[in-house]
């Protein structure tokens, strides 16, 4: 049973189109979504976050239909979100910032203290919980975004470039919370590192230019790249060319291509 | 409370122990928190620094008006009575920002309640702190100029919030005031034109419809719509 699903999901930006006619369907597990710049990836997710309107379409979260705005309470109390670039008021403390999203949330105010302080430990800033968001680095102004997502235990997780400004390290332990957040929540990685998702997530979607390109799994795409690597696809490692083969076949084909056995 | 000690010895052992329960963590649990997340719209708001700019406003008003003798003469309070009000709307445009726009879509309640609160909590304030600066004998430019003026340029400046920006949402409202000052300094004698109904005496009618509207339009476009977006998808 998909917790997310999308149905001829159509988005638009004034008069470019972002998506086209998209069908996709997600499953508890981390998910990973690839495309070049530009291909549609964070409109998908600030779609299924519901802080973008689809021109047309219909999106489905956890049996609830976004479209209705009665709807969209019930989903987002369910909902973690980390966008590309979020704000903050430069005032807050980490603690201070987490709390105003369990606020959002509705959590029960009880519960959002100790939540607040469990969000910060996971992603390893315990130690700075009662420091300035504003006088952080770079990479742990993202570990702060991460927490306030996950503050709320979400049962879908939307995460936009979220290894972008993370060290190595870093980057390791970021992928082990996902795969721990991935044994019970749906969780949607957009990013542009493959290395991610090869290591972290259970299976790949492939878009470009506003439509799916590919979907499977990690190791089928590395196998499309072990094949294609003797065609001369570009890339420096298996993942690498087979992301880039499986978009040139479907530039080629012009139309959605899948594999059989591997596509969902 | 006074009564328990007397009851029966069985509820003794249980009732006293909920008692001390909802004592204890109901007030600082659930109460607490939830002033706690009103605690930190508020300051996401800077709602402190608009409530102690509205007052210093209000301070510099009265300052104003007595460094002006208008007292002495009515006329001499047109430039308090255009000019404070411009400096509460913009400190109320100013606060209609949030740095958190993106997660802040994401909130499981509707917006539309507390941007309503917020812009008239913060409106009634500038409406309170600025008359006294012009009370005295009635005169055409008194408390009721004060009010009426308020309320127009917070509409101006909650209407371009939601166009423009919170953040910008002062230069609007700077530009009009400015234009009806210097083009109203024409103006002698005669009736006052509609466009410049903030230097108008506060006995005529259109001047109030005007700025009653803008209040209204604003406000509902602001509410309705929320300040717009001035992150990287502004």
């Amino acid at each position: 049973m998909p917790t997310i699903r999308v149905t001829g999901l159509h988005v638009r930006h004034r008069k470019t189109v972002a998506l086209d006619a998209l069908d996709l369907d997600f499953g508890p597990g981390v998910h990973g979504l690839l495309g070049p710049n530009g291909a549609g990836k964070t409109s998908l997710i600030r779609v299924l976050a519901t802080v973008a309107e689809p021109s047309g379409g219909r999106v489905e979260i956890l049996g609830e239909n976004t479209g209705e705005q009665r709807r969209r309470g019930t989903v987002r109390r369910q909902l973690g979100y980390l966008p590309q670039e979020f704000g903050y008021y430069p005032g807050f403390t980490v603690r201070e910032f987490v709390a105003y999203v369990a606020w959002l949330k509705e959590m029960r105010t009880a519960d959002a203290p100790a939540a607040v302080e469990r969000a910060v430990g996971r992603v390893g800033l315990a130690d700075r919980i009662d420091t300035k968001v504003r006088t952080l680095s770079g990479g742990m102004v993202r570990r702060v975004g991460i927490a306030q997502a996950i503050v709320n235990d979400p049962r879908v997780l939307l995460f936009d470039e979220p290894t972008a400004g993370l060290d190595p390290e870093q980057r390791v332990e970021f992928r082990e919370l996902l795969r721990e957040l991935g044994a019970s929540a749906t969780v949607i990685v957009s990013t542009h590192l493959v290395e991610d998702v090869a290591a972290a997530c259970t299976e790949v979607t492939l878009v470009d230019a506003g439509r799916v390109a590919w979907r499977g799994t990690p190791g089928s795409l590395a196998a499309l790249g072990e094949s294609a690597g003797a065609a001369g696809s570009a890339g420096d490692n298996a993942i690498e060319r087979g992301y880039t083969a499986a978009l040139r076949a479907h530039r080629d084909s012009g139309r959605p291509q899948t594999l059989e056995g591997t596509a969902r | 409370m006074t009564v328990r000690p007397e009851e029966s010895t069985g509820a003794m052992t249980v009732r006293p122990e909920r008692g001390a329960d909802a004592m204890t963590v109901r007030p600082e649990g659930a109460a607490g928190a939830v002033t706690g997340g009103l605690l930190l719209y508020a300051r996401s708001r800077t709602l402190p620094l608009t409530v102690a700019s509205l007052a210093a406003t209000g301070a510099l008003a009265v300052w104003a008006a007595h460094g002006l003798d208008a007292y002495l003469d009515p006329s001499r309070r047109v430039p308090v009575v255009a000019l404070a009000p411009l400096l509460a709307a913009a400190a109320i445009g100013a606060s209609l920002y949030s740095a958190s726009e993106e997660l802040d879509r994401t909130a499981v309640r509707p917006w539309w309640r507390r941007r309503l609160v917020q812009l008239l909590a913060l409106t009634a304030l500038a409406a309170v702190l600025l008359p006294p600066a012009v009370l005295g004998h009635v005169s055409s430019f008194g408390p009721p100029a004060m009010i009426r003026n308020t309320l127009g340029c917070t509409g101006l400046a909650a209407a371009a919030a939601a166009l423009l920006g919170a953040r910008l949402s002062w230069l609007p409202v700077f530009g009009y005031v400015s234009a009806v000052y210097m083009g109203a300094a024409g103006v002698h004698g005669g009736v006052v034109p509609v466009w410049a109904w903030l230097v108008q005496p506060a006995g005529e009618w259109d001047g109030w419809i005007v700025a009653l509207v803008a209040f209204g339009a604003g406000g509902v476009l602001y509410v309705v719509r929320g300040a717009r977006p001035e992150g990287p998808r502004g």
